[in-house]
C-alpha cells in the first residue's frame, strides 16, 4: 500500500541528476545506508538483479537515464534524502525489475540491438549514445577524476558515479566485514534461560486440563497390557543382572604376605640425632680440655670420634654460621648413594637347629646301662666271644689257650677247655637245636660240644656228628676234616679242620650246617665255607680281591658278605655273582655285624609282655639284612642301609680309638661297638619296616670298665639272645656283662 | 632352737608314755628322742634299764634330723607331729662261717639243720653249728637249688635241683645219718632252677631253664613212674646212671617265654614263679591255669611271699628290690622300691615271723637287712661276704644265712629287738 505511494512521491520530488547524485552523497546517514548498500550491490553484481527492492529499482533505473540525459530526477534525492525508511521497500526478490523487464537474461543478448530491454510500458530502452571511441575512453580516463569510481550499469548501459559510501562499502566487503559501519557483531549476550533460579517464572502458565483428566487412550492402552499381563501374554522383564563383571586382579593375594618391593626396601640410615656437643651451650664435660683438642688436632679425620670440637657461645645469636654444612651435606649424600640398597640374602640358622632333634636316651630305655657282671678267669687277653642261642652260655676264647664256658647270670665258669694255642675267633652254632661250638685254633677249626643245657639236645647233636658217613670216593678238600680223638673227645672236641694257613675266623650261617672260615693269607683260599653235615669245604672265591677281613653269612638269605680292607663285597650265593659292592669310607674295616630283626622266628621269642611295655618293640620287624654296620680301625663306625646305597648311610665317630668289634642285638633295636679305648658304646638303631623311614640311630650310652692292657681295650662285643644285655670281653682278660 | 611339738605312742605297753604333747628340738635326732623316752620311763618306774629305740612318723623310719624328715615327708611342722617309737632292732649277730668247696647255689634251713645246694655237684647238711653232717652227692651237675619237704625225728625228706634238668628227692636217715634217693624226678628240658615245696608238704614245684613250671608229688612211692624215652636213647645207660625212681611231673604249667628263675607257693593253690620274661606270674596248682601276670622291665632272679603281709618282693636283674601286691587289680602294681644295692639282687627273703622285714643277696657282696618302712635306706648291711651273694633264708629262729660264691656260708642271729634277747 505505501509503495505506490512513495513511489509517487519520488516520481514527485525527482528533479535534477546533481541532486540526484548530492542527494546520495549527502545521504551518508543511517536511514539510508541500508538501501544505497542495495543499490550498490545490485550495480555490482548481476546476479543479483532481481534483488533490489522495488522502491529502489525505480530510482536507480531512473538515475542513469537521467544522469545520461542530464534529465536529472531530483525527487529521487528528495525522497532518499527525506523518507523515512520502508521497512517493506525491498521486502521481496520475487518482484521483477521495473526499470527493465527482461527479466534475468544475459545481457548479451541485447548487444546487436540499439535498445536492452523493455520497460513497464513496453517501449524499449535504448542504449547510451556510445561513440566514444578509444581516444575518447582515453581522455576521459586523463581527464575524469572520478573516472575509476564511474561503473556502467548493465541493466540500463548508464555509467554509474560511485559516492564515497559505496566506495567505502565496497571496501568493506572486500575485507569481509559488515556492511553497516555501525553494526555491532559483538553485542552483549542477554541470556534468558540462565542456571539462576529467578523468583519469577518465566512462563507462569497454569497447568493443562489435560494433565489431571486421565486419557481415554492411555487407559485403553493400560486395561490391554493388564489383560495381557494377567493371559500370561507379558511375561515380566527378567531382572537384569546386574552384578558388575570385573576381574579382581588382587584376589588372591595374601593381604598379610609381604610383597616383593616392600620385601626389598632397605630404610636409609638414619643420621645421629644431635647430643649434647652439638649444642651451643654444652655442658662443662663436653668440651675439649686442650690436651684432648690437640689430641684431637693430631688425630686423622676418620679416627675421630667427633668431626667437629664442640664450642660454647654465649647465647644463640652468638653462634656463626656452621663451616661445614656443605661437607657434611655432601658426606650425608654420599652415604645415601653408597648405601647398599639390596638385603644380603643370608639365613641365619640357629646351630642347634642343624642338629637333627635325637629322642632322649631315656625314652629309648632298654639298654645296657652299667656293668652287673665281671668273668673273671682268662689269664691272658680274651679275644672272642660267643653267646648260646637259649643265653644260657657264654663262651669265650683267649690268648692263654683256652676256651671258657660261663654260665651267665652267675659268672660261674662251666668248663674250661684247653686247644693249645690262641683262640681267634669262637661261634656258637646259631641253631638251637645243635649244641656246637667252633673254634678258631691257629691252623684249625674246632667244633667243639660243650654239653652243656639240654642234655637231649647236646646228645643229638653228637649223634648228627657221628651219624657222617663219609662219601665213597674221595674228594679233593683244600682243608683236612679230623675226628677227633678219644681224649680230645672226652674233652668235648667232635671235630677238627685242619686248614693250610692259620685262622682268622669262624662264622656259622644261620641255620646251623655251613660255617665259613677266613685264612691269613692274600691268596684266593682265604674264605673258605663247610659243610659240617658231609664234612665238604669248598673255596668260593677263584681271584683274591684284597685282604679279606671279616665274613658273614645274611641271616635268611642267600648272601654272603666279605669284607676287605675298605670294602664290602654282598655275594649270592646261589647265582654265584657279586651282588653289591659297599664303600666303607674308612681305611681299615675291623669287623661287621648285619641287623639281623626277623631271624629265626623274630618277633615270636621277644616277650609280648615286652613288646607292650617297650613300645618301640611294637613295630613288625623289617625284613633283615637290609643293614649292615662296620667297624674299622680308624675309629669310625659306619652304618649302611643297603636300600639307600652303597655309602653309608651314617659314619659315626663316637670312640677315641680302633674299633674293634661290633654287634647287633637279634630283638631288641641296639648295637654296640667296642673299641681300643676300653669303652664299648650302645647305641640305639631302630631300623622301620616303613621303607621311607631311614634308621634312627642315636647313642645311648658308653659303657666303661676295661682296663687298658698293652694299648687294648675290649676286643670283643656280643649281645645277649633275648635280653638287653651287652658281653665285651677285654685285654685285661676279662668278660664283662653290662645291664 | 626350733621346737616341735610331738606326741609319743607305742604298741608296746612296757614302754608306753603318757600320752601328752611335748615340745622337742626340731633339729633332735633318733638317739636324742631315745634319750628323752628313756628319761620318761626312768622318772615313771625306778627299775628302768636303758633301751634303744626307733622312731616311725607315719609309717617312715626317722633316719635324719626330725625337722629334715618332715620337710622331705612334707609333714606340716606346726601341728602336733604323732611319733611312734619301737624298740630298736638289735644288729644281726655273727654266728657262723661254713665253708663249703665251691659256690653256694641255695640254702634252706631248718630249727636244727641246714641244707645248701652247691655247685660242686653235691648238697649238704649242716648243724646249726656248722659242723657238716651229710654231702649228698648224686647230680651230675651244679645243685641249683634245696629244700626239705618234711623232718621228724628219724627221718628227713629233701629235694635238690641241679642243672642236669633232674629233681632228686632224698630220704636222710637222721640216725643212721645216711641218704637215699629216692626218686629222680625227670621231665625238665633244662637246668631246674628253683623248687619249693608246698605247705602240706605233699607236693612241690620246680621252675627250670625250660620255660617249664612243673608241679611234682613230693611223697615217696615204690613204683617207677613211666617215662617215654626218646626211641634213639639208650635206655640201658640211663638206668645206670639215675639214682633212684624216676618219677614224672603231675602238672606241666607252660606260661613263661624265657627261663624261669624263682618258684614258690604262695599259699596251699597257688604258685608264683618270677622269669626271666620280666614277668611274675600266679598260677592255680589245681587247675594249672594261670591266675594273674605281674609285668616288670627287668629280669627277675628271685621272689619271696609273705603270708604276713601278702607281698611279694622281687630281686631282678638291677639294683632295686621291688614289693608287689599279687591281688592288686588295678595298675600300679609295684608298690615300693627298696633301693641301696649296687648290683642284681639274686636272691630276698621275708621274714618268716616280722610283717616288715626282709633281707636281700646281691651281686655286690652284701647282704641287706630291710624294713619296709624304711624304704631309703636298710636296716643293716651285712658285708661280710667276699664276693657274689647267691642265696639268703631267714628261718622261724631269727637265723639269717647268706651264701655266694666265696664259697662260704655265714649265719647271723637275729634277735628281733633287745628285750626278745633277754626273754
Amino acid at each position: 500500500m505505501e509503495q505506490p505511494l512513495e513511489l509517487e512521491s519520488d516520481d514527485d520530488l525527482t528533479d535534477s541528476e546533481e541532486s540526484v547524485y548530492s542527494g546520495l552523497e549527502d545521504s551518508g546517514s543511517d536511514s539510508t545506508n541500508s538501501s544505497a548498500a542495495e543499490e550498490e550491490e545490485e550495480e555490482e553484481d548481476e546476479g543479483e538483479q532481481e534483488e533490489p527492492s522495488n522502491g529502489a529499482a525505480p530510482k536507480v533505473k531512473g538515475a542513469p537515464r537521467k544522469s545520461k540525459a542530464l534529465g536529472a530526477d531530483p525527487p529521487l534525492k528528495d525522497s532518499e534524502g527525506l523518507s523515512v525508511p520502508d521497512e517493506y521497500e525491498e521486502d521481496s526478490s520475487d518482484e521483477e525489475d521495473i526499470r527493465n523487464t527482461v527479466g534475468n537474461i544475459p545481457m548479451e543478448w541485447y548487444q546487436d540491438f540499439p535498445h536492452i530491454g523493455y520497460d513497464l510500458e513496453g517501449k524499449r530502452i535504448y542504449k547510451p549514445i556510445r561513440n566514444k571511441d578509444e581516444l575518447d575512453k582515453f581522455l576521459e580516463k586523463m581527464e575524469n577524476p572520478d573516472y575509476w569510481r564511474t561503473v556502467q550499469d548493465k541493466m540500463t548501459g548508464a555509467d554509474i558515479k560511485l559516492t564515497d559510501e559505496q566506495v567505502d562499502l565496497v571496501h568493506r566487503l572486500q575485507k569481509g566485514q559488515f556492511g553497516d559501519v555501525h553494526f555491532n557483531p559483538y553485542e552483549p549476550a542477554i541470556d534468558f534461560f540462565t542456571h539462576e533460579v529467578m523468583i519469577h517464572p518465566v512462563t507462569n502458565r497454569p497447568a493443562d486440563k489435560r494433565s489431571f483428566i486421565p486419557s481415554l487412550i492411555e487407559k485403553e492402552k493400560v486395561s490391554k497390557l493388564v489383560h495381557a499381563i494377567k493371559m500370561g501374554w507379558i511375561k515380566p522383564r527378567k531382572p537384569k543382572e546386574d552384578t558388575p563383571t570385573y576381574y579382581d586382579l588382587w584376589a588372591h593375594e595374601d593381604p598379610n604376605s609381604i610383597l616383593g618391593r616392600h620385601k626389598m626396601h632397605v630404610p636409609a640410615p638414619k643420621m645421629k640425632l644431635p647430643g649434647h656437643e652439638e649444642s651451643y651451650n654444652p655442658p662443662p664435660e663436653y668440651l675439649l680440655s686442650e690436651e684432648e683438642k690437640l689430641a684431637w688436632e693430631q688425630q686423622e679425620p676418620a679416627e675421630r670420634r667427633l668431626n667437629f670440637v664442640p664450642q660454647q657461645y654465649r647465647c644463640l645469636r652468638a653462634v656463626p654460621g656452621y663451616p661445614r654444612f656443605i661437607h657434611e651435606r655432601f658426606e650425608r649424600c654420599l652415604d645415601l648413594y653408597l648405601c647398599p640398597r639390596q638385603r644380603k640374602m643370608r639365613v641365619n640358622v640357629d646351630p642347634e637347629d642343624l642338629i637333627p632333634k635325637l629322642p632322649k636316651p631315656r625314652d629309648l630305655q632298654p639298654f645296657p646301662t652299667t656293668q652287673a657282671l665281671v668273668y673273671r678267669g682268662h689269664s691272658s687277653l680274651v679275644r672272642c666271644l660267643s653267646v648260646s642261642p637259649s643265653g644260657q652260655w657264654l663262651a669265650s676264647g683267649s690268648d692263654d689257650g683256652t676256651v671258657r664256658f660261663w654260665e651267665v647270670c652267675t659268672a660261674r665258669c662251666m668248663k674250661t677247655l684247653p686247644v693249645g694255642g690262641v683262640v681267634k675267633s669262637i661261634a656258637w652254632n646259631p641253631n638251637p637245636t645243635i649244641c656246637l661250638v667252633a673254634v678258631c685254633v691257629e691252623q684249625s677249626v674246632l667244633l667243639v660240644n660243650p654239653c652243656l643245657g639240654d642234655k637231649l639236645l647236646y646228645g643229638a647233636t653228637d649223634q648228627v656228628l657221628e651219624s657222617y658217613v663219609p662219601p665213597e670216593e674221595e674228594r679233593v678238600q683244600p682243608v683236612q676234616w679230623v675226628t677227633a680223638t678219644s681224649e680230645e673227645h672226652s674233652r668235648g672236641i667232635r671235630l677238627t679242620v685242619q686248614h693250610s694257613k692259620a685262622l682268622k675266623q669262624v662264622t656259622w650261617h644261620g641255620k646251623g650246617d655251613y660255617f665259613a672260615t677266613v685264612v691269613a693269607d692274600n691268596s684266593n683260599m682265604q674264605v673258605l665255607i663247610h659243610q659240617t653235615s658231609k664234612r665238604w669245604s669248598q673255596n668260593p672265591f677263584r681271584k683274591s680281591k684284597g685282604l679279606v677281613q671279616c665274613v658273614l653269612f645274611h641271616p635268611i638269605r642267600p648272601y654272603f658278605f666279605v669284607a676287605t680292607q675298605r670294602y664290602v663285597r654282598v655275594y649270592n650265593l646261589l647265582k654265584q655273582e657279586l651282588t653289591k659292592k659297599l664303600m666303607a669310607n674308612c681305611k681299615w674295616v675291623s669287623s661287621m655285624a648285619i641287623h639281623p630283626a626277623g631271624t629265626d622266628g623274630g618277633a615270636g621269642t621277644v616277650p609280648k609282655v615286652m613288646c607292650g611295655v617297650h613300645p618301640v618293640m611294637d613295630v613288625p620287624f623289617p625284613p633283615p639284612g637290609d643293614n649292615v654296620i662296620c667297624g674299622s680301625y680308624d675309629s669310625k663306625l659306619a652304618w649302611f642301609d643297603l636300600d639307600l646305597s652303597t655309602r653309608p648311610y651314617q659314619l659315626l665317630r663316637h670312640h677315641r680309638k680302633a674299633l674293634r668289634s661290633v654287634a647287633f642285638h637279634k630283638h631288641y633295636p641296639l648295637f654296640a661297638s667296642g673299641s681300643d679305648d676300653g669303652t664299648v658304646i650302645v647305641c640305639h638303631g631302630m631300623v622301620y619296616n616303613d621303607l621311607l623311614q631311614n634308621p634312627l640311630l642315636v647313642p645311648v650310652k658308653v659303657l666303661k670298665g676295661h682296663t687298658l692292657t698293652m694299648d687294648l681295650g675290649v676286643l670283643d662285643v656280643v649281645f645277649h639272645p633275648t635280653q638287653p644285655w651287652v658281653f665285651s670281653s677285654g685285654a685285661d682278660g676279662t668278660v664283662r656283662l653290662y645291664t | 632352737m626350733a621346737q616341735l611339738t610331738a606326741r609319743f605312742r607305742t604298741e608296746n605297753p612296757r614302754y608306753a608314755v603318757e600320752d601328752v604333747p611335748f615340745s622337742v628340738p626340731a633339729a633332735s635326732e633318733t638317739a636324742d628322742l631315745s634319750h628323752l623316752i628313756n628319761k620318761l620311763l626312768a622318772a615313771r618306774g625306778a627299775d628302768h634299764k636303758y633301751v634303744e629305740f626307733d622312731f616311725l612318723i607315719q609309717g617312715q623310719f626317722l633316719r635324719v634330723p626330725l625337722v629334715t624328715h618332715m620337710e622331705m615327708e612334707n609333714i606340716s611342722t606346726e601341728e602336733v607331729v604323732e611319733i611312734e617309737y619301737v624298740e630298736k632292732y638289735m644288729a644281726p649277730q655273727p654266728e657262723e662261717c661254713i665253708f663249703h668247696d665251691d659256690w653256694i647255689s641255695s640254702v634252706q634251713a631248718t630249727e636244727e639243720w641246714i641244707l645248701t645246694g652247691c655247685y660242686d655237684q653235691t648238697a649238704r647238711i649242716w648243724s646249726l653249728e656248722g659242723k657238716s653232717i651229710m654231702t649228698i652227692a648224686g647230680h651230675t651237675e651244679v645243685v641249683k637249688d634245696v629244700a626239705w619237704v618234711k623232718q621228724d625225728s628219724l627221718s628227713c625228706l629233701l629235694i635238690s635241683a641241679s642243672m642236669d634238668q633232674t629233681i632228686l628227692l632224698w630220704e636222710w636217715n637222721v640216725e643212721k645219718n645216711k641218704v637215699k634217693a629216692l626218686h629222680c624226678c625227670r621231665g625238665h628240658a633244662g637246668s631246674v632252677d628253683s623248687v619249693a615245696v608246698d605247705c602240706t608238704r605233699t607236693k612241690f614245684c620246680s621252675g627250670s631253664w625250660d620255660k617249664m613250671l612243673k608241679i611234682w608229688s613230693a611223697v615217696p612211692t615204690d613204683e617207677e613212674d613211666e617215662m617215654e624215652e626218646a626211641a634213639n636213647r639208650p635206655r640201658k645207660k640211663q638206668k645206670t646212671e639215675q639214682l633212684g625212681l624216676t618219677r614224672t611231673p603231675l602238672a606241666t604249667l607252660s606260661g613263661h617265654t624265657e627261663a624261669i628263675s624263682s618258684v614258690l607257693w604262695s599259699d596251699a593253690e597257688e604258685i608264683c614263679s618270677a622269669s626271666w620274661d620280666h614277668t611274675i606270674k600266679l598260677w592255680d596248682a589245681e587247675t594249672g591255669g594261670l591266675k594273674s601276670t605281674l609285668t616288670g622291665n627287668k629280669v627277675f632272679n628271685s621272689v619271696s611271699y609273705s603270708p604276713l603281709c601278702r607281698r611279694l618282693a622281687s630281686g631282678s636283674t638291677d639294683r632295686h628290690i621291688r614289693l608287689w601286691d599279687p591281688r592288686s587289680k588295678d595298675g600300679s602294681l609295684v608298690l615300693l622300691s627298696l633301693t641301696s644295692h649296687t648290683g642284681w639282687v639274686t636272691s630276698v627273703k621275708w621274714s618268716p615271723t616280722h610283717e616288715h622285714q626282709l633281707i636281700s643277696g646281691s651281686l655286690d657282696n652284701i647282704v641287706k637287712l630291710w624294713d619296709t618302712r624304711s624304704c631309703k635306706a636298710p636296716l643293716y648291711d651285712l658285708a661280710a661276704h667276699e664276693d657274689k651273694v647267691l642265696c639268703v633264708d631267714w628261718t622261724e629262729a631269727g637265723l639269717l644265712l647268706s651264701g655266694g660264691a666265696d664259697n662260704k656260708l655265714y649265719c647271723y642271729r637275729y634277735p628281733a629287738t633287745a628285750s626278745d634277747v633277754g626273754a
